[in-house]
């Protein structure tokens, strides 16, 4: 098995276990809300009147949970598919989105906010063929070594833009940021800077330091060889 | 165990809210943190008499403000909220300090129990 083949595995634990722990929180809000309805019954008649604003304020918690939980579960779903074929013909857009929505949580824990900007040039989707498990990787590691270099606060714009006939993805960094060649000397020193390089040449693709942004630029053919 | 001050330090506001309201049912006074920097300011202004902390925070993780409760007021229990699956985590909490540990979603009569336990381990 070849190293970014390996490290899919890895990705794949961690990606899950990310969104098991947000919904372990969403199925303990249920139980405490449903337990604090059963305890006001659990007294008295008179104490449902007395605490029908805490009986209200548990339903609408546990509406909201579901709702929250239901969403955590058709990202979780969408991602284990993202597995089905090694390699598929996938919208780099949609992808880019859906991955944004998985990172939620890790950016949250180092305070910062992940966002997508739309393409720069309007057209028709833009599509890859190539393996999506390890597209979402690369994703992710160039995220992860932006957040190794930011501090709270801070927000990380993701989007496609194409130069010359010839898509990229760019990954900035906005906030309260070193200058531009700090910034590049600590990122190419994060560990996770040669994960992403190894993951990107797997790819057929490459992962760069924007020379004018914080930022990093990564590049994808359009088509990968099988 | 009546009107005994509890700490509750998570970052899921609906979680620990609801959580408090349900000790209050029972007699317990709870007062509620949402990060671990508040927790600990809190812990200055009035010494809780039990914390009942969750592992995975935003900012100052779990572990760090166990750290620090213990360095400066050792005689207060702790007791962390772990996921389930995430046994590593308690094992690791009670190395640092911690009385015990409880998994999410919780048991509020088990939460009871192990704090009165917390409690009675207190000379």
């Amino acid at each position: 098995m070849n190293k970014c083949a390996e490290k899919e595995v890895a990705f794949f634990g961690r990606i899950t276990a990310d969104i098991t722990h947000e919904l372990k929180n969403v199925l303990a809000i249920i139980r405490e809300s449903s337990g604090l309805m059963g305890d006001i019954i659990a007294i008295s008649p008179e104490a449902i009147i007395k605490h029908q604003e805490k009986m209200q304020n548990s339903l609408v918690r546990i509406k909201d949970q579901i709702e929250r939980g239901v969403e955590l579960t058709d990202r979780l779903n969408k991602f284990a598919h993202s597995t089905d074929e090694t390699m598929a013909k996938i919208d780099l857009q949609e992808t880019i989105e859906q991955l944004i929505t998985l990172a939620q949580r890790f950016a949250r824990l180092k305070h910062v906010v992940l966002k997508t900007v739309p393409p720069n040039q309007e057209g028709p989707p833009i599509t890859l063929v190539t393996r999506h498990i390890q597209l979402q990787m690369a994703l992710f590691a160039s995220l992860e070594c932006c957040f190794t270099v930011m501090s709270a606060g801070g927000e990380i714009n993701i989007g496609i833009r194409k130069t010359k006939g010839k898509n990229t993805v760019h990954v900035v960094c906005k906030g309260d940021l070193p200058s531009q060649s700090e910034f590049v000397r600590n990122i190419s020193e994060s560990e996770k800077w040669p994960v992403l390089q190894e993951i990107a040449a797997c790819l057929e693709g490459s992962a760069n330091l924007d020379e004018t942004e914080h930022g990093i630029v990564l590049r994808f053919p359009e088509e990968i060889s099988r | 165990m009546k009107n005994l001050k509890i700490l509750l330090v998570d970052d899921e506001e609906e979680f620990v809210t609801t959580l408090a309201e349900r000790l209050e049912l029972r007699g317990l006074q709870a007062r509620t943190a949402l990060n671990g920097e508040d927790a600990l300011h809190m812990i200055e202004a009035e010494t809780p008499r039990i914390v009942i902390l969750d592992v995975m925070m935003p900012g100052l993780g779990g572990f760090e403000v166990l750290r620090r409760i213990k360095a400066q007021h050792p005689q207060i229990p702790v007791i962390l909220l772990t996921g389930r699956g995430s046994e590593k985590e308690g094992v690791k909490g009670m190395e640092l300090g911690a009385f015990d540990y409880l998994m999410k979603p919780l048991n509020i009569e088990e939460l009871i129990k192990k704090m009165q336990e917390a409690i009675k381990s207190q000379p």
